[in-house]
Protein backbone atom coordinates (compact mmCIF):
# COMPACT_ATOMS: atom_id res chain seq x y z
CA UNK A 1 0.00 0.00 0.00
CA UNK A 2 3.12 1.76 -0.04
CA UNK A 3 3.48 2.97 -3.89
CA UNK A 4 1.84 5.99 -4.85
CA UNK A 5 1.80 8.05 -7.92
CA UNK A 6 2.22 11.71 -6.40
CA UNK A 7 0.71 14.08 -9.20
CA UNK A 8 1.03 17.86 -8.78
CA UNK A 9 -2.00 19.20 -10.22
CA UNK A 10 -1.81 19.72 -13.96
CA UNK A 11 -2.55 22.43 -16.69
CA UNK A 12 -6.48 21.58 -16.54
CA UNK A 13 -5.71 22.34 -12.48
CA UNK A 14 -4.18 26.23 -13.00
CA UNK A 15 -7.19 26.28 -16.00
CA UNK A 16 -9.96 25.65 -13.45
CA UNK A 17 -8.29 27.56 -10.74
CA UNK A 18 -7.86 30.87 -12.65
CA UNK A 19 -11.21 30.38 -14.01
CA UNK A 20 -12.91 30.34 -10.36
CA UNK A 21 -10.86 33.31 -9.49
CA UNK A 22 -11.97 35.13 -12.71
CA UNK A 23 -15.65 34.26 -11.54
CA UNK A 24 -14.64 35.84 -7.73
CA UNK A 25 -13.48 39.03 -9.68
CA UNK A 26 -16.30 39.64 -12.43
CA UNK A 27 -18.81 38.68 -9.50
CA UNK A 28 -17.90 41.15 -7.12
CA UNK A 29 -19.54 44.35 -8.67
CA UNK A 30 -18.59 46.55 -6.39
CA UNK A 31 -14.93 45.54 -6.78
CA UNK A 32 -15.51 46.45 -10.55
CA UNK A 33 -16.52 50.27 -10.20
CA UNK A 34 -13.00 51.33 -9.09
CA UNK A 35 -10.62 49.86 -11.21
CA UNK A 36 -13.07 49.80 -14.32
CA UNK A 37 -15.65 52.40 -13.98
CA UNK A 38 -13.90 55.46 -12.03
CA UNK A 39 -11.13 55.89 -14.76
CA UNK A 40 -13.66 55.74 -17.48
CA UNK A 41 -15.28 58.45 -15.74
CA UNK A 42 -12.45 60.54 -15.28
CA UNK A 43 -11.56 59.86 -19.33
CA UNK A 44 -14.79 60.74 -20.49
CA UNK A 45 -15.09 63.71 -18.84
CA UNK A 46 -11.55 65.37 -19.76
CA UNK A 47 -11.20 63.98 -23.12
CA UNK A 48 -13.26 66.48 -25.13
CA UNK A 49 -11.77 69.19 -24.29
CA UNK A 50 -8.44 67.27 -24.11
CA UNK A 51 -8.85 66.07 -27.52
CA UNK A 52 -8.47 69.28 -29.08
CA UNK A 53 -5.44 70.95 -27.49
CA UNK A 54 -2.33 70.22 -28.92
CA UNK A 55 0.78 70.24 -26.72
CA UNK A 56 4.04 69.79 -27.58
CA UNK A 57 4.90 67.58 -30.69
CA UNK A 58 1.50 67.54 -32.74
CA UNK A 59 0.44 65.20 -29.80
CA UNK A 60 -2.96 65.91 -27.89
CA UNK A 61 -3.43 66.61 -24.26
CA UNK A 62 -5.78 63.78 -23.99
CA UNK A 63 -3.03 61.53 -25.26
CA UNK A 64 0.64 62.82 -23.35
CA UNK A 65 -1.65 63.74 -20.21
CA UNK A 66 -5.26 62.02 -19.57
CA UNK A 67 -4.55 58.64 -21.10
CA UNK A 68 -1.65 57.80 -19.18
CA UNK A 69 -3.19 59.09 -16.12
CA UNK A 70 -6.32 56.92 -16.57
CA UNK A 71 -4.22 53.84 -17.50
CA UNK A 72 -2.47 53.99 -14.26
CA UNK A 73 -5.38 54.37 -12.26
CA UNK A 74 -6.52 51.05 -13.77
CA UNK A 75 -3.10 49.87 -13.13
CA UNK A 76 -2.74 51.00 -9.55
CA UNK A 77 -6.06 50.32 -8.35
CA UNK A 78 -6.54 47.04 -9.02
CA UNK A 79 -2.87 45.82 -7.78
CA UNK A 80 -2.82 48.08 -4.67
CA UNK A 81 -6.76 47.70 -3.43
CA UNK A 82 -8.57 44.54 -5.68
CA UNK A 83 -5.58 41.95 -5.62
CA UNK A 84 -4.68 42.22 -2.05
CA UNK A 85 -8.59 42.85 -0.78
CA UNK A 86 -8.97 39.00 -2.51
CA UNK A 87 -6.07 37.80 -0.89
CA UNK A 88 -6.41 39.56 2.52
CA UNK A 89 -10.26 38.04 2.16
CA UNK A 90 -9.13 34.14 1.53
CA UNK A 91 -6.44 34.50 4.87
CA UNK A 92 -8.82 35.59 6.79
CA UNK A 93 -11.75 32.90 6.13
CA UNK A 94 -9.42 30.14 6.30
CA UNK A 95 -9.76 29.51 2.43
CA UNK A 96 -5.53 29.43 2.08
CA UNK A 97 -5.28 27.28 4.92
CA UNK A 98 -8.16 24.80 3.49
CA UNK A 99 -6.23 24.80 -0.53
CA UNK A 100 -2.90 23.91 2.04
CA UNK A 101 -4.25 20.44 2.69
CA UNK A 102 -5.12 19.46 -0.83
CA UNK A 103 -2.22 18.88 -3.44
CA UNK A 104 -3.07 22.49 -4.67
CA UNK A 105 -0.70 24.78 -2.63
CA UNK A 106 -1.88 28.46 -2.02
CA UNK A 107 0.52 29.84 -4.19
CA UNK A 108 -1.64 28.51 -7.03
CA UNK A 109 -4.17 31.08 -5.95
CA UNK A 110 -1.72 33.71 -5.36
CA UNK A 111 -0.49 33.17 -9.15
CA UNK A 112 -4.08 32.98 -10.32
CA UNK A 113 -4.75 36.33 -8.54
CA UNK A 114 -2.30 37.93 -10.55
CA UNK A 115 -3.06 36.12 -13.91
CA UNK A 116 -6.81 37.36 -13.70
CA UNK A 117 -5.64 41.19 -11.87
CA UNK A 118 -3.83 41.19 -15.04
CA UNK A 119 -6.60 40.39 -17.70
CA UNK A 120 -9.21 42.95 -15.37
CA UNK A 121 -6.49 45.93 -16.36
CA UNK A 122 -5.85 44.67 -19.91
CA UNK A 123 -9.80 44.76 -20.05
CA UNK A 124 -9.95 48.00 -18.11
CA UNK A 125 -7.21 49.65 -19.89
CA UNK A 126 -9.12 48.53 -23.27
CA UNK A 127 -11.91 49.78 -22.89
CA UNK A 128 -10.64 53.25 -21.64
CA UNK A 129 -8.42 53.18 -25.17
CA UNK A 130 -11.24 52.27 -27.47
CA UNK A 131 -13.53 54.72 -26.44
CA UNK A 132 -10.19 57.80 -26.60
CA UNK A 133 -9.85 56.10 -30.07
CA UNK A 134 -13.12 55.94 -31.49
CA UNK A 135 -14.66 58.79 -29.44
CA UNK A 136 -12.01 61.25 -28.88
CA UNK A 137 -10.02 60.37 -32.21
CA UNK A 138 -6.60 59.22 -29.70
CA UNK A 139 -3.69 57.95 -31.43
CA UNK A 140 -1.25 54.93 -30.17
CA UNK A 141 2.19 56.29 -28.86
CA UNK A 142 4.66 57.08 -30.46
CA UNK A 143 6.91 54.54 -28.86
CA UNK A 144 4.45 51.40 -28.97
CA UNK A 145 7.42 49.52 -27.41
CA UNK A 146 8.51 51.82 -24.80
CA UNK A 147 4.76 51.95 -23.67
CA UNK A 148 4.34 48.38 -23.34
CA UNK A 149 7.79 48.32 -21.13
CA UNK A 150 6.34 50.87 -18.60
CA UNK A 151 2.86 48.88 -18.76
CA UNK A 152 4.73 46.15 -17.73
CA UNK A 153 6.95 47.08 -14.84
CA UNK A 154 4.36 48.95 -13.90
CA UNK A 155 2.53 46.11 -13.46
CA UNK A 156 5.19 44.25 -11.49
CA UNK A 157 5.32 47.19 -9.16
CA UNK A 158 1.89 47.72 -8.41
CA UNK A 159 1.56 43.96 -7.30
CA UNK A 160 4.84 44.37 -5.30
CA UNK A 161 2.58 47.41 -3.65
CA UNK A 162 0.00 44.81 -3.50
CA UNK A 163 1.72 42.11 -2.25
CA UNK A 164 2.97 44.52 1.21
CA UNK A 165 -0.44 45.43 1.77
CA UNK A 166 -2.07 41.94 1.74
CA UNK A 167 1.06 41.02 3.83
CA UNK A 168 0.39 43.82 6.71
CA UNK A 169 -3.73 43.70 6.59
CA UNK A 170 -4.99 41.69 9.18
CA UNK A 171 -8.40 41.94 7.64
CA UNK A 172 -9.94 42.19 4.37
CA UNK A 173 -11.64 45.62 5.42
CA UNK A 174 -8.27 46.92 6.46
CA UNK A 175 -6.80 45.75 3.39
CA UNK A 176 -9.28 48.01 2.01
CA UNK A 177 -8.49 51.08 3.56
CA UNK A 178 -4.56 50.64 3.63
CA UNK A 179 -5.00 49.48 -0.51
CA UNK A 180 -6.91 53.42 -1.04
CA UNK A 181 -4.55 54.98 1.65
CA UNK A 182 -1.88 54.02 -0.52
CA UNK A 183 -3.21 54.86 -3.95
CA UNK A 184 -4.22 58.19 -2.68
CA UNK A 185 -1.19 58.95 -1.33
CA UNK A 186 0.88 57.83 -4.30
CA UNK A 187 -1.86 59.05 -6.44
CA UNK A 188 -1.40 62.76 -4.84
CA UNK A 189 1.85 63.42 -5.43
CA UNK A 190 2.12 61.17 -9.15
CA UNK A 191 -0.18 63.86 -11.07
CA UNK A 192 -3.84 62.21 -9.89
CA UNK A 193 -4.93 66.04 -8.55
CA UNK A 194 -3.15 67.44 -11.52
CA UNK A 195 0.16 67.57 -13.24
CA UNK A 196 3.80 67.40 -11.54
CA UNK A 197 4.22 71.43 -11.54
CA UNK A 198 1.57 72.14 -8.90
CA UNK A 199 3.91 70.29 -6.48
CA UNK A 200 6.80 71.57 -4.82
CA UNK A 201 9.87 70.54 -6.83
CA UNK A 202 11.28 67.88 -3.97
CA UNK A 203 7.97 66.10 -4.16
CA UNK A 204 7.55 65.98 -8.08
CA UNK A 205 11.34 64.81 -8.12
CA UNK A 206 10.60 61.83 -5.55
CA UNK A 207 7.46 61.15 -7.26
CA UNK A 208 8.77 60.11 -10.56
CA UNK A 209 10.73 57.42 -8.61
CA UNK A 210 7.21 56.37 -7.30
CA UNK A 211 5.09 53.57 -9.01
CA UNK A 212 1.96 56.14 -9.78
CA UNK A 213 4.37 59.09 -11.39
CA UNK A 214 6.81 56.94 -12.24
CA UNK A 215 4.23 55.37 -14.57
CA UNK A 216 2.34 58.08 -15.46
CA UNK A 217 5.28 60.10 -17.11
CA UNK A 218 6.92 57.26 -18.70
CA UNK A 219 3.63 56.42 -20.76
CA UNK A 220 3.36 59.89 -21.26
CA UNK A 221 6.49 60.51 -22.94
CA UNK A 222 5.82 57.03 -24.76
CA UNK A 223 3.13 58.36 -25.72
CA UNK A 224 4.92 61.93 -27.24
CA UNK A 225 8.00 59.99 -28.48
CA UNK A 226 10.41 61.84 -25.73
CA UNK A 227 12.63 59.44 -24.13
CA UNK A 228 11.70 57.72 -21.07
CA UNK A 229 13.38 59.04 -18.21
CA UNK A 230 15.38 56.52 -16.65
CA UNK A 231 14.15 57.14 -13.34
CA UNK A 232 10.97 55.80 -13.78
CA UNK A 233 12.09 52.53 -15.09
CA UNK A 234 14.21 51.85 -12.07
CA UNK A 235 11.75 53.32 -9.72
CA UNK A 236 9.29 50.69 -11.19
CA UNK A 237 11.68 48.01 -11.01
CA UNK A 238 12.68 48.79 -7.15
CA UNK A 239 9.18 48.72 -6.25
CA UNK A 240 8.50 45.58 -7.66
CA UNK A 241 11.63 43.86 -6.30
CA UNK A 242 11.37 45.63 -2.71
CA UNK A 243 7.76 44.65 -2.72
CA UNK A 244 8.16 40.87 -3.37
CA UNK A 245 10.85 40.71 -0.54
CA UNK A 246 8.91 42.35 1.82
CA UNK A 247 6.00 39.74 1.09
CA UNK A 248 8.08 36.99 1.12
CA UNK A 249 9.40 37.46 4.52
CA UNK A 250 5.54 39.02 5.82
CA UNK A 251 2.91 37.20 3.92
CA UNK A 252 1.20 35.00 6.07
CA UNK A 253 -1.18 32.10 4.77
CA UNK A 254 -3.13 31.88 7.89
CA UNK B 1 -17.16 -1.91 9.59
CA UNK B 2 -13.18 -3.30 9.01
CA UNK B 3 -11.29 -4.96 11.65
CA UNK B 4 -9.39 -2.89 14.50
CA UNK B 5 -7.07 -5.99 15.54
CA UNK B 6 -3.78 -3.39 16.42
CA UNK B 7 -2.15 -6.94 15.93
CA UNK B 8 -2.21 -7.26 12.03
CA UNK B 9 1.03 -7.14 10.07
CA UNK B 10 -0.36 -3.94 8.11
CA UNK B 11 1.12 -1.04 8.35
CA UNK B 12 -1.14 2.06 10.62
CA UNK B 13 -2.44 4.05 8.52
CA UNK B 14 -2.16 6.89 11.23
CA UNK B 15 0.80 6.75 13.71
CA UNK B 16 1.41 9.35 15.86
CA UNK B 17 4.53 9.02 18.19
CA UNK B 18 5.26 10.89 21.33
CA UNK B 19 3.46 13.77 20.02
CA UNK B 20 3.67 17.35 21.76
CA UNK B 21 2.78 20.97 20.83
CA UNK B 22 2.43 23.98 22.84
CA UNK B 23 1.07 27.97 22.25
CA UNK B 24 3.59 29.45 24.53
CA UNK B 25 2.62 28.46 28.37
CA UNK B 26 -0.78 26.42 27.20
CA UNK B 27 0.28 23.05 25.91
CA UNK B 28 -2.31 21.50 23.57
CA UNK B 29 -0.68 18.25 22.67
CA UNK B 30 1.56 16.81 25.44
CA UNK B 31 3.19 13.39 24.53
CA UNK B 32 0.20 11.32 22.61
CA UNK B 33 0.77 8.18 20.66
CA UNK B 34 -1.62 6.25 18.96
CA UNK B 35 -2.00 4.02 15.44
CA UNK B 36 -4.56 3.69 13.69
CA UNK B 37 -5.44 0.87 11.49
CA UNK B 38 -6.29 1.08 7.94
CA UNK B 39 -10.07 1.23 7.65
CA UNK B 40 -10.78 1.55 11.19
CA UNK B 41 -12.89 4.58 12.07
CA UNK B 42 -11.22 6.37 15.46
CA UNK B 43 -13.24 8.87 17.10
CA UNK B 44 -11.77 11.85 19.18
CA UNK B 45 -14.10 12.96 21.73
CA UNK B 46 -12.70 15.58 23.99
CA UNK B 47 -13.95 18.77 25.85
CA UNK B 48 -13.18 21.94 24.09
CA UNK B 49 -9.26 23.06 24.46
CA UNK B 50 -8.58 19.64 24.96
CA UNK B 51 -6.41 19.97 22.19
CA UNK B 52 -8.03 17.58 19.31
CA UNK B 53 -7.87 20.07 16.76
CA UNK B 54 -4.18 20.76 17.29
CA UNK B 55 -3.52 17.08 17.24
CA UNK B 56 -5.93 16.93 13.53
CA UNK B 57 -4.19 20.15 12.17
CA UNK B 58 -0.30 18.22 13.28
CA UNK B 59 -1.92 14.83 11.58
CA UNK B 60 -2.58 17.15 8.64
CA UNK B 61 1.00 18.65 8.61
CA UNK B 62 -0.41 22.26 9.01
CA UNK B 63 1.55 22.79 11.83
CA UNK B 64 4.80 21.36 13.21
CA UNK B 65 5.17 19.40 16.30
CA UNK B 66 7.47 20.64 19.09
CA UNK B 67 8.12 16.53 19.89
CA UNK B 68 7.20 13.36 18.21
CA UNK B 69 6.73 12.38 14.91
CA UNK B 70 3.40 11.66 12.69
CA UNK B 71 3.19 9.38 9.71
CA UNK B 72 0.44 8.96 7.07
CA UNK B 73 0.15 6.05 5.37
CA UNK B 74 3.94 5.78 6.39
CA UNK B 75 4.59 9.23 5.06
CA UNK B 76 5.80 12.44 7.32
CA UNK B 77 2.94 15.22 6.36
CA UNK B 78 5.37 17.84 6.57
CA UNK B 79 8.11 16.56 4.43
CA UNK B 80 6.73 13.94 2.18
CA UNK B 81 3.89 16.94 1.49
CA UNK B 82 2.81 16.12 -2.06
CA UNK B 83 2.10 12.34 -1.33
CA UNK B 84 0.19 12.97 1.73
CA UNK B 85 -2.07 15.64 0.61
CA UNK B 86 -2.76 13.53 -2.14
CA UNK B 87 -3.71 10.57 -0.04
CA UNK B 88 -5.53 12.44 2.73
CA UNK B 89 -8.80 14.42 3.07
CA UNK B 90 -9.51 16.38 5.32
CA UNK B 91 -12.82 18.40 6.62
CA UNK B 92 -11.68 21.75 8.60
CA UNK B 93 -13.87 23.23 10.54
CA UNK B 94 -14.52 27.14 10.22
CA UNK B 95 -12.73 26.57 6.86
CA UNK B 96 -14.67 29.09 4.32
CA UNK B 97 -14.59 28.25 0.48
CA UNK B 98 -14.84 31.03 -2.64
CA UNK B 99 -18.07 32.69 -1.50
CA UNK B 100 -19.45 33.82 -4.89
CA UNK B 101 -18.61 30.48 -6.73
CA UNK B 102 -21.60 27.58 -6.63
CA UNK B 103 -21.79 24.06 -5.65
CA UNK B 104 -20.68 22.55 -9.17
CA UNK B 105 -17.84 25.09 -9.25
CA UNK B 106 -16.65 24.45 -6.13
CA UNK B 107 -16.15 20.86 -7.08
CA UNK B 108 -14.64 21.01 -10.32
CA UNK B 109 -12.26 23.44 -8.89
CA UNK B 110 -11.19 20.70 -5.94
CA UNK B 111 -11.73 17.55 -8.05
CA UNK B 112 -8.83 18.82 -10.82
CA UNK B 113 -6.56 18.45 -7.91
CA UNK B 114 -6.88 14.96 -7.58
CA UNK B 115 -5.91 12.37 -10.19
CA UNK B 116 -8.43 10.43 -9.62
CA UNK B 117 -11.30 12.76 -8.75
CA UNK B 118 -14.94 10.86 -7.82
CA UNK B 119 -17.60 11.76 -9.34
CA UNK B 120 -19.43 14.93 -9.37
CA UNK B 121 -22.79 13.31 -9.14
CA UNK B 122 -21.56 11.14 -6.97
CA UNK B 123 -20.32 13.93 -3.94
CA UNK B 124 -23.51 15.67 -4.46
CA UNK B 125 -25.77 12.69 -3.98
CA UNK B 126 -24.05 11.54 -1.21
CA UNK B 127 -24.49 14.79 0.96
CA UNK B 128 -27.85 15.70 -0.74
CA UNK B 129 -26.74 18.97 -2.46
CA UNK B 130 -27.71 18.03 -6.23
CA UNK B 131 -30.90 20.61 -5.96
CA UNK B 132 -27.86 23.26 -4.98
CA UNK B 133 -25.39 22.62 -8.13
CA UNK B 134 -25.83 25.89 -9.29
CA UNK B 135 -26.43 28.18 -5.82
CA UNK B 136 -23.96 30.34 -4.61
CA UNK B 137 -21.41 29.03 -1.42
CA UNK B 138 -22.76 32.42 0.19
CA UNK B 139 -26.45 31.43 -0.46
CA UNK B 140 -26.34 27.88 0.93
CA UNK B 141 -27.24 27.09 4.60
CA UNK B 142 -24.86 26.62 7.44
CA UNK B 143 -25.70 23.01 7.03
CA UNK B 144 -25.35 22.87 3.56
CA UNK B 145 -21.94 24.20 3.46
CA UNK B 146 -21.05 21.80 5.72
CA UNK B 147 -22.16 19.25 3.57
CA UNK B 148 -20.66 20.85 0.81
CA UNK B 149 -17.53 20.93 2.88
CA UNK B 150 -17.44 17.08 2.95
CA UNK B 151 -18.02 16.40 -0.09
CA UNK B 152 -15.08 18.34 -1.19
CA UNK B 153 -13.08 16.07 1.59
CA UNK B 154 -13.93 12.98 -0.32
CA UNK B 155 -13.59 14.38 -3.76
CA UNK B 156 -10.32 13.18 -4.35
CA UNK B 157 -10.84 9.42 -3.24
CA UNK B 158 -8.90 9.17 -0.20
CA UNK B 159 -7.15 6.84 1.37
CA UNK B 160 -7.24 8.39 4.69
CA UNK B 161 -9.98 10.95 5.99
CA UNK B 162 -10.10 13.78 8.43
CA UNK B 163 -13.47 14.58 9.76
CA UNK B 164 -13.66 17.70 12.05
CA UNK B 165 -16.90 18.30 13.91
CA UNK B 166 -18.67 16.12 11.08
CA UNK B 167 -22.40 16.39 11.65
CA UNK B 168 -22.45 19.70 13.96
CA UNK B 169 -25.12 22.30 13.13
CA UNK B 170 -26.50 19.94 11.07
CA UNK B 171 -30.74 18.41 10.94
CA UNK B 172 -31.48 14.99 12.42
CA UNK B 173 -32.23 13.97 8.69
CA UNK B 174 -29.17 15.02 7.60
CA UNK B 175 -27.00 13.37 9.89
CA UNK B 176 -28.38 10.45 9.55
CA UNK B 177 -27.31 10.72 5.81
CA UNK B 178 -24.29 11.53 6.47
CA UNK B 179 -23.40 8.67 8.59
CA UNK B 180 -25.17 6.74 5.96
CA UNK B 181 -22.34 7.96 3.64
CA UNK B 182 -19.50 7.52 6.34
CA UNK B 183 -20.91 4.19 6.91
CA UNK B 184 -20.44 3.56 2.69
CA UNK B 185 -16.73 4.68 3.28
CA UNK B 186 -15.70 0.78 3.72
CA UNK B 187 -12.20 0.94 2.52
CA UNK B 188 -11.06 4.52 3.96
CA UNK B 189 -9.22 5.19 7.38
CA UNK B 190 -11.20 8.00 8.97
CA UNK B 191 -10.19 10.12 12.38
CA UNK B 192 -13.56 11.20 13.27
CA UNK B 193 -13.27 14.35 15.95
CA UNK B 194 -16.74 14.68 17.29
CA UNK B 195 -19.43 16.01 20.52
CA UNK B 196 -22.06 13.97 19.70
CA UNK B 197 -22.09 10.69 21.33
CA UNK B 198 -24.80 9.21 19.12
CA UNK B 199 -22.45 9.84 16.56
CA UNK B 200 -19.10 8.20 17.86
CA UNK B 201 -21.40 5.21 19.48
CA UNK B 202 -22.95 4.88 15.36
CA UNK B 203 -19.89 5.22 13.61
CA UNK B 204 -16.29 4.52 15.50
CA UNK B 205 -14.55 1.27 15.97
CA UNK B 206 -12.60 3.01 18.45
CA UNK B 207 -12.31 5.89 20.82
CA UNK B 208 -9.62 8.53 21.78
CA UNK B 209 -10.42 10.65 24.64
CA UNK B 210 -7.96 13.42 25.44
CA UNK B 211 -7.70 15.76 28.48
CA UNK B 212 -5.63 18.90 28.74
CA UNK B 213 -3.72 17.53 25.51
CA UNK B 214 -3.35 13.83 27.12
CA UNK B 215 -5.23 10.92 26.59
CA UNK B 216 -6.83 9.82 29.35
CA UNK B 217 -8.64 6.63 27.50
CA UNK B 218 -8.55 4.75 24.00
CA UNK B 219 -10.79 1.78 23.74
CA UNK B 220 -14.08 0.70 21.81
CA UNK B 221 -17.24 3.07 22.37
CA UNK B 222 -18.40 -0.38 24.41
CA UNK B 223 -15.18 -0.75 26.33
CA UNK B 224 -15.29 3.10 27.29
CA UNK B 225 -18.32 2.81 28.84
CA UNK B 226 -17.33 -0.32 30.51
CA UNK B 227 -13.81 0.81 31.70
CA UNK B 228 -16.13 3.82 33.51
CA UNK B 229 -18.74 1.41 34.55
CA UNK B 230 -21.60 3.54 33.63
CA UNK B 231 -24.75 3.35 31.34
CA UNK B 232 -23.74 4.78 28.17
CA UNK B 233 -20.89 6.99 26.70
CA UNK B 234 -22.01 10.03 27.53
CA UNK B 235 -21.58 9.21 31.28
CA UNK B 236 -17.98 7.24 30.31
CA UNK B 237 -17.03 10.84 28.56
CA UNK B 238 -18.04 12.74 32.28
CA UNK B 239 -16.64 10.03 34.62
CA UNK B 240 -12.85 9.80 32.45
CA UNK B 241 -12.47 13.63 31.43
CA UNK B 242 -14.50 14.96 34.81
CA UNK B 243 -15.86 17.40 32.42
CA UNK B 244 -19.24 17.66 31.36
CA UNK B 245 -20.26 18.08 27.63
CA UNK B 246 -19.70 20.98 25.62
CA UNK B 247 -20.88 21.51 21.96
CA UNK B 248 -20.99 24.06 19.53
CA UNK B 249 -24.15 25.10 20.35
CA UNK B 250 -24.24 25.64 24.44
CA UNK B 251 -20.47 26.72 24.48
Amino acid sequence: MNEVTVRRPGAGSWLTLIGCEAKMVARDTAGLVVPIVLPLLILIMNAAAAGDQEVAGGRSALEVYVLPLVFTIVLATIGIVNMPSFLAYYRRSGLLRRLAVTPASPTMVLVAQMVVSLAQAVVGIGLAYAIAVVGFGARPPADVGMALAVAGLSVAAMYGLGMIVASVAPTPNSSVAIGLIAFFALGAVGGLFGGPDSLPEPVARVASWLPFGATVEGLSNAWSGASVDASNLAGLAISAVVGATVAAFLFRWD
Amino acid sequence: MAPTSMGSMSQPAIEVENLSKRYGEVVAVDDVSLAVAPGEVLGVLGANGAGKTTMIELIAGLRVPDRGRVRVLGRDPRRDRAAVRQLLGVQLQEAELHSALTVGELLGLYRSFYPDPRPAEELLDLVELRGQARTRFEKLSGGQQQRLSIALALAGRPRVVILDELTTGLDPRARRHIWAGVEGLRDETVLLVSHAMDEVQRLCDRVVLLDAGRIVALDTPAGLVAKAGVANLEEAFVRLTGKEIVTEENA
